[in-house]
């Protein structure tokens, strides 16, 4: 098959994490998330939960530049794992990736097929609300602060917007299909991309 | 209008520079522009005062190169002084960094303490202490720092402790001379105080503030630092310090050009030769002395800070060619009441809380000329005010990871290895730090010149 790099951006709530499960199940693929700061940390001695305090959140204001380097935390433990996401690319490593900028820091290996999966609100506040036991308006408000850091997260740390179409090779909306048919669906996508190659 | 104009776009700046949203060489010389145009343009309609500022004349002037031993004179404006010697000492550093000068020397200090880690914390913090009364403490950081990371990785120890205090140390040392941090030069070329004075005023201080703080980071990272997986390390498979050395001839000769430099910064106030003079000596030197990396070494020069410091003096010459620093100075000297304790304790503490959340050139830029009118209406001796400004602005600044360019580089460096030091950590020991030297300085200032 090649070497298969899945990456999938997605809003808050529109399933886009169990879809790249369903997917990175189906590839037999390993997924590479959150989990990929316990890697790093497991690798290189490092204490995890204090690299995910800082993983795709919104950057605080109190931070200075001096010569190209940055005070930024948030930055800085990005940068970490773009530079893991890169050297496993370069690897020639398969895997599926869940956001961390991956369509654009890995935009240049051939084996990427970029998704970015958003929702109708409507449904991505009710699976939010049922997964978190929330109420209707704590969910939205919590969809849209979560959605606002990914947003701030992805534009200060590439060109692109967060979302765009143009970043994408495709842009499915999990709400019109729900998550097992949309998987269906990309699974078919992918095959076709895979054996086109 | 004018000095409204003045002030409106020195808070700009200020502003913006915090912001950080711009490289901030383009908000300095973008708020120069405006000032030019702005206050000397259309409130002062004054072009005497944009040829003051812009200072280009100073350069030809004999007291640019040579004082003939006597204090160079004060002027307002660009300090051409500095923006030279600063320039010059950059070519000299990249010329050292570019042979391995940095990297052997802390390897070769680690290797002298046998890999032992209390002992290379300790001694790293001297060598801090000492590059950064000659280096700036950028570089002096950028190298140790690196260095802390690498054997932390080799000898399994947490590096933050250790680079926490290497930064303290490089920003203590920078205070101890004229050329270690930049308010300093700036204060040094703009009052006429020599590398000397410094050294037996400032330095009296930081030394002495030195063995307190190597006894404070001791006590409360011994525990730390002591947890590590050393013993199990066969040093004999390290690196050897020899191995960092690119050029054994370039690095002969920087090591020589080195000293040389540092000859001539102590003696320059009985040679006569300015800080300008040395710089420009040592820049010249090292480039013919690197032959073909000299093009290198001119393209590494950090032309940004360079054009940063020329567009801050313009903007502080509109201060003060409007006269608003001397009404603040007239201020400071109401709330003081003739107090020269109190009139001491205001300029440090003040220069100290300011230096720790924005940058400490402008501060000290901006304070200068304050303090120079202060010692004028006051009748107070200037060199008091200025070792206060100097000691405030130049140990403020570590308080916080955005005081003092070191800190930020260390932060920078220990997160690039994925060692992270969120600002709790980070002020829970600098803090104390920076509260105690300040407490010592201004003891020692009061008790040494009030009388």
């Amino acid at each position: 098959m090649g070497q298969l790099i899945i990456s999938i951006g997605r809003e808050f709530g529109s399933g886009g994490h169990e879809i790249a499960e369903k997917l990175a199940k189906h590839y037999d693929l390993p997924l590479y998330d959150h989990n990929l700061l316990d890697k790093i940390a497991e690798e290189r001695n490092l204490n995890s939960e204090e690299l995910k305090s800082y993983d795709e959140v919104q950057d605080g204001v109190f931070h200075r530049r001096v010569r190209g380097m940055s005070s930024s935390m948030t930055e800085h433990v990005a940068q970490l794992q773009f530079d893991y996401l890169k050297e496993k690319a370069n690897a020639g490593e398969s895997f599926v990736v869940v956001g961390r900028c991956s369509e654009t820091v890995l935009k240049d290996n051939k084996g990427l097929i970029a998704i970015f999966v958003n929702g109708d609100k409507e449904q991505k506040v009710a699976r939010v609300s049922k997964k978190y036991e929330l109420s209707e308006s704590q969910a939205a408000d919590l969809m849209k602060k979560k959605d606002r850091a990914r947003k701030m997260y992805h534009n200060i740390n590439c060109d692109s917007k967060w979302g765009d179409s143009r970043n994408y090779e495709l842009v499915v909306n999990s709400s019109k299909l729900g998550v097992d048919k949309s998987v269906q669906m990309l699974i078919q996508y992918i095959d076709a991309r895979v054996a086109n190659r | 209008m004018a000095q409204a104009f003045a002030i409106i776009i020195f808070l700009a700046m200020f502003i913006l520079i915090i912001m950080d949203k711009w490289p901030k060489q383009y908000v300095t010389l973008g708020c120069a522009l405006l000032t030019l145009i702005l206050v000397f343009g259309v409130g002062m309609h004054s072009m005497d005062a944009v040829i003051e500022t812009l200072n280009v004349k100073s350069i030809f002037t004999q007291g640019f190169w040579y004082t003939g031993g006597q204090a160079s004179e004060t002027s307002s404006g660009i300090n051409w002084e500095t923006i030279v010697f600063l320039a010059g000492m950059m070519i000299m550093v990249e010329g050292m960094a570019h042979v391995g000068f940095f990297r052997w020397l802390c390897m070769r200090i680690a290797k002298l303490v046998k890999y032992k880690v209390i002992s290379i914390f300790l001694t790293f913090m001297v060598l801090s202490f000492v590059l950064a009364m000659f280096i700036d403490s950028i570089t002096v950081i950028l190298f140790l720092a690196a260095v802390t990371v690498e054997l932390s990785q080799l000898l399994k120890f947490n590096p933050v402790p250790m680079i926490l205090s290497e930064v303290f140390c490089a920003n203590l040392g920078g205070s101890a001379t004229m050329c270690g941090d930049p308010p300093n030069i700036i204060i040094g070329t703009s009052l006429g105080y020599s590398f000397s004075d410094f050294l037996g005023h400032t330095g009296v201080i930081a030394i002495v503030c030195l063995f307190v703080i190597l006894l404070y980071f001791y006590l409360i990272f011994k525990k730390e630092l002591s947890d590590n997986g050393a013993d199990s390390i066969d040093t004999a498979s390290l690196p050897s310090p020899e191995s960092a050395i690119v050029s054994k001839k370039g690095f002969i000769v920087s090591t020589v050009i080195f000293l040389l430099a540092v000859v001539l910064l102590v003696s320059h106030a009985s040679t006569g030769l300015t800080v300008s003079c040395i710089g420009t000596f040592i820049a010249i030197i090292t480039l013919i002395t690197s032959g073909k990396n000299a093009l290198t070494l001119i393209k590494k020069i950090d032309y940004h800070t360079l054009l940063f410091f020329i567009g801050l003096f313009v903007v502080v010459g509109g201060l003060e060619q409007t006269g608003v620093l001397v009404l603040l100075a007239n201020l400071i000297g109401k709330i003081c009441g003739g107090n020269l304790y109190l009139m001491i304790a205001i300029i440090i503490w003040v220069s100290a809380v300011a230096s720790a959340f924005i940058d400490n050139i402008p501060f000290a830029a901006t304070m200068i000329p304050v303090i120079n009118s202060l010692a004028a209406t006051q009748g107070v001796d200037l060199s008091i005010l200025a070792w206060s400004l100097a000691m405030g602005t130049d140990i403020g600044g570590s308080a916080t990871p955005i005081g003092a360019s070191a800190n930020v580089v260390g932060v920078a460096t220990a997160a690039k290895s994925g060692h992270i030091i969120k600002w709790g950590r980070y002020c829970k020991a600098m803090v104390p730090a920076t509260v105690i030297v300040m407490i010592i300085a201004t003891i020692m200032i009061c008790v040494r010149y009030v009388h």
